[in-house]
């Protein structure tokens, strides 16, 4: 009989269907040769025999066929076989190998959990309120359309305008970028109910809408064109609504219901999804009640989302919204006073920079987490060479040992990729639950296909990397010299040690941007909560009152129903003042127009500039504790005395040191409507008669010295009454007593002041937490990784150190030696990353307050902490390399 | 004496017997079963292939090429360790069942079972 390995070497020069095809013909042939040669022996006729034996076998073709058949079966099971216990063999060898490195592995597949696991939680996140799409037919081609003002913002913000129903008019007349435009106009609406009235979410849209989301009424139908031409007084329910308050009653279709003192008859219930899109964020809410949103209306600001046509640019749609509205406005010569403002939804994202930024950070990190996994694979292929060699000099190709490697590797890419997985999870709830208030879009995320899909492929990369690098590192030195040479030998290792140090380089420098990072947000946070205010938000509340609405006919009667809650509340236990103003704390309302100082050239004609007003009563400066730095509050509120209180920032920036009471100022103020301005003669000028601290009632992060001024409020319309109170919660209860006794059609606000100061700080903080977080993960990882390559330097020179102790070298020379070796690495890698940081923190510019992004207590602290981490990671192997005996260390080997 | 079919699955059993004491090419097995069942068998000889074929997918026989005494190339099968195991216990099942429908079938009219009418 032939042996199996020349059996073996035939056998694969032939294709595998060609050589078993050939033996079952040659196994039939011998046969039937066979069988005829014994016929022939027991006397039978040559012919004779051959048709015996061929009967015998049965009929030839049909046999034939069947026979090709079972041994194809067969072929095809035992390679199937083969291959299955040449991969068990492969993964039950490979999990003995990682098993027998117990500490190695566990590091391994944590590191790869953390930085696949902190990527999965970001991307969830960022896929949910990046990348989703609004729940709209063709959602890819949907956008927002905005107007803003030309020129003259110098605020700071983005000032949009929603544009009016004359404009919306317009442009859907006109304009051929846009399949469809869509206006519309949420708002609480009270519901008249048998006992109390309740808010109910109310959204006024286009009756197309339903049309547009690509959604039919469940019950009744959807209001019509023909509703609003009858005088519009028809309301479509919300499902979740008409199931909460009408126990899904299929016959409220037609009945009427109260809202705001006006009766409207309901003509149908739109389903759940069937949802208006917010102008940020991404959850689209159903309302309560869909009523119809009338084009017509030429007061009426509406929010307003497009879908465009096929092919169209945004900077396209723009430049026709642009033309249509100089048109139809009457603006020539290329100049109009509001520019049109398309975004898509992605870009109206709350956080948006944000949620880049931790993109951006948990990239940084995933690079951490694989370079420090590529050089424990590194090492752990150093230390196994002389196995690997052993093994190929046993007679394992080099193909075999690349597929045991690479087996390793997926076993280990595929075990950190489940268990950051799982971390990815947890982190994404982490997430969820740690998320600022107001910013409940966040809820939505999880994890998704796509980020599963992601999570898994990059593991799957890095396991066949990791895998090609660790074999290339052991296949690289021929095994004569690996057998031959010791394994502490120093001398070989040299150039394998220099990729290891690279890698820890380069690790230290990616935390090195991330601990700069950080520390320029932690920096900037903490700014935000030290800032001098410039009022007292202690026990400080805004009531507002709802907007009357149309049905106010002039603005007295709704100021005297401010003044009589003024004074109501002031008589209030706990209260100790109250004040009336048009702003509260948190809104910014502007007069833009033409700013002239008496004395001062006049600014050119047609400049514009936006200027802080708010309007308030003479208490108001004592009740939000704004001191006055000059002059005193209104003493005549009349129209006549024309009295004006700055902010010291306005006083500063035009009469500098000098005393500002006495002078004259005056806006010539813009219509609205985009009309040039009066003359400027025509406007009366103010005198200031008080100078007051600069407050930032914006919000800590907004520049609280920008040009601001206090008029009285004799003529405003003013809604807020600010109310100071003793501080303690039971201030509260008398305040929302009041305003139910009072009876407003509307809801009311109370907001606390000092609950939208945290609130607004809510959302800095959360991202400063979470690439702290990031940063500690990085700098664990960086440390690990030093910690990695110094206790292998130290093991690979035991025998040099031994001999260096012999010779009578000091414990503290060693010592320096190692800690010098492993600081030398970090300060190179902070180098590099401090380098790379100077460019990088531009990222987070805008995000500063109060720190420059070259502020170099962060890029002095960042390199101290990295270095102190370093130092940190060279304990054990200082330790290590102090305990070297001298006698072992030169006798081993 | 007239020839006897194979009953369904007992060819297997044969094969595995046949090639219990040394490793054989088909035309032996043929030969074999020819001899041992003194020519009362009805069996098909291309059946016994695939009878052979099916045992080695189920790992249950192993062949290798070899040569004959007259210097032809032939493919010798021979038992693996499942299949003498196979063997062993399928005996065992075959003698028993033998024995009980052997039983039953001779058995004197008292002894019946009263339910066996169906």
């Amino acid at each position: 009989m032939i042996r199996a390995g020349v059996r073996r070497a035939f056998r694969l020069a032939l294709r595998r269907r060609d050589r078993w095809e050939r033996e079952v013909e040659d196994e039939i042939k011998l046969h039937l040769s066979l069988r005829a040669e014994q016929l022939v022996a027991h006397g039978a006729t040559r012919d004779d025999a051959y048709r015996e034996a061929a009967r015998r076998f049965g009929p030839l073709t049909e046999s034939r066929a069947r026979l090709l058949e079972a041994a194809r079966h067969r072929e095809q099971r035992m390679h199937r076989t083969e291959y299955l216990d040449d991969l068990r063999h492969d993964v039950s060898f490979a999990a003995r190998s990682l098993g027998r490195q117990k500490g190695w592995t566990v590091v391994t597949i944590l590191t790869l959990a953390l930085g696949i696991g902190a990527t999965t939680a970001v991307f969830s996140v960022v896929s949910t309120l990046l990348l989703h799409a609004l729940p709209y037919p063709h959602a890819d081609r949907i956008v927002f359309v905005d107007q803003q003002p030309s020129e003259g913002n110098g605020t700071g913000i983005k000032v949009t305008i929603t544009p009016s129903g004359k404009v919306v008019r317009a442009w859907m007349q006109n304009a051929r970028s846009f399949e469809a435009l869509e206006g519309s106009s949420s708002g609480p609406r009270m519901l008249k109910t048998s006992g109390e009235p309740s808010a109910l979410n109310t959204s006024d849209v286009f009756p197309s809408f339903a049309d547009f989301a690509g959604q039919h009424a469940l019950r009744g139908r959807m209001f019509t064109a023909r509703d609003i031409e009858n005088g519009g007084r028809v309301v479509a329910l919300g499902e979740s609504f008409w199931r909460e308050r009408f126990g899904s009653d299929p016959t409220v279709i037609g009945k009427l219901i109260t809202l705001d003192d006006t009766s409207y008859m309901i003509v149908g219930v739109m389903p759940s999804a069937l949802g208006v899109a917010p102008s940020y964020g991404r959850r689209v809410r159903p309302p309560d009640l869909f009523l119809p949103l009338d084009v017509r209306d030429d007061k009426r600001g509406m929010s307003l989302m497009g879908r465009l046509r096929p092919g169209v640019t945004i900077d396209a749609a723009t430049r026709e919204l642009d033309s249509i509205f100089a048109r139809s406005g009457g603006f020539t010569g290329g100049k109009i006073p509001f520019k049109t403002l398309i975004s898509t939804p992605a870009q109206r994202v709350r956080m948006r920079d944000s949620l880049l930024l931790l993109t951006a950070a948990v990239g940084l990190v995933l690079l951490v987490a694989c370079a420090n996994v590529a050089h424990l694979l590194v090492a752990r292929s150093a230390a196994r060479q002389r196995e690997l060699a052993i093994r190929a000099a046993l007679g394992a190709g080099r193909w075999r040992l690349l597929r045991q490697l690479l087996t390793e590797s997926l076993i280990l890419a595929f075990l950190g990729a489940g268990c950051g997985i799982v971390l990815g999870w947890a982190g994404l709830h982490g997430l969820i639950a740690l998320r600022p208030p107001g910013y409940d879009d966040i809820q939505a995320a999880h994890l998704n296909a796509i980020t599963l899909w992601v999570a898994i492929g990059l593991a799957t990369l890095s396991g066949i990397a990791f895998g090609v690098i660790g074999a290339t590192q052991a296949t690289r030195y021929s095994t004569h010299d690996t057998l031959k040479s010791s394994a502490s030998s120093v001398s070989a290792s040299g150039r394998r040690h220099r990729g290891r140090a690279l890698l820890v380089v380069t690790e230290m420098a990616l935390s090195a941007m991330l601990l700069v990072g950080a520390t320029l947000l932690i920096r900037s946070v903490a700014n935000l909560q030290r800032a001098d205010l410039g009022f007292d938000p202690k026990g400080l509340y805004a009531v507002t009152l709802p907007w009357g609405g149309e049905r106010v006919a002039t603005p007295a009667p709704h100021t005297a129903t401010t003044r009589e809650l003024a004074d109501r509340l002031r008589q209030l236990p706990g209260v100790r003042s109250a004040a009336i103003a048009t702003v509260a704390p948190g809104s910014r309302y502007f007069t833009i127009g033409r700013l002239e100082i008496d004395g001062e050239t006049p600014p050119p004609r047609g400049t514009t500039s936006f200027i802080d007003v708010n309007q308030v009563e003479p208490g108001f400066f004592g009740t939000m504790g704004i001191a006055l730095v000059e002059g005193s509050t209104f003493s005549d509120t009349s129209t006549a005395a024309r009295q004006v209180i700055i902010n010291a920032g306005f006083a500063r920036r035009h009469w500098g040191g000098a005393s500002a009471l006495g002078r004259r100022l005056r806006v010539a103020e813009n219509d609205l409507s985009g009309k040039p301005e009066q003359p400027a003669n025509s406007e009366p000028w103010l005198t200031i008669v008080g100078v007051a601290h600069d407050a930032a009632t914006t919000g800590p992060g907004l520049e609280s010295s920008a040009p601001m001024l206090y008029t009285p409020t004799a003529v405003a319309e003013a809604r807020t009454v600010m109310v100071r109170t003793n501080g303690t919660a039971q201030a509260l209860t008398p305040l929302a007593a009041l305003l139910r006794t009072m009876g407003f059609r509307r809801t009311s606000r109370i907001e606390s002041t000092e609950a939208f100061l945290a609130r607004s700080l809510a959302a800095p903080r959360f991202i400063t937490l979470v690439l702290g977080i990031f940063t500690g993960l990085a700098l664990t990882l960086a440390g690990v990784g030093l910690y990695g390559v110094m206790a292998y330097t130290v093991t690979q020179q035991t025998r040099e150190i031994g001999i260096r102790v012999a010779l009578g070298a000091s414990g503290s020379r060693i010592a320096r030696g190692v800690l010098g070796r492993g600081t030398w690495l970090a300060v190179l890698g902070a180098t590099i990353g401090l380098v790379a940081a100077m460019w990088a923190t531009k990222m987070i510019e805008n995000q500063l307050h109060g720190v420059t992004r070259s502020d170099p207590l962060s890029f002095v602290s960042g390199a101290i902490i990295l270095v102190l981490v370093a130092v940190l990671a060279c304990v054990v192997p200082t330790r290590r390399a102090l305990a070297v005996d001298p006698m072992t260390a030169i006798r081993a080997d | 004496m007239s020839r006897l079919p194979v009953l369904k699955g007992t060819l297997d059993l044969l094969v595995l017997r046949a090639l219990s004491w040394t490793p054989m090419h088909g035309f032996e097995i043929v030969s074999w079963l020819e001899r041992a069942a003194n020519a009362s068998l009805e069996i098909e000889d291309s059946a016994l292939y695939q009878a052979v074929y099916r045992l080695e997918e189920r790992g249950l026989l192993q062949a290798e090429w070899g040569v004959t005494e007259n210097n032809r190339r032939a493919r010798y099968y021979k038992l693996t360790t499942a299949g003498r195991a196979h063997l062993r216990a399928e005996t065992r099942n075959w003698i028993q069942y033998a024995d009980t429908v052997t039983s039953i079938l001779t058995a004197t009219k008292t002894g019946a079972p009263s339910t066996a009418a169906t």
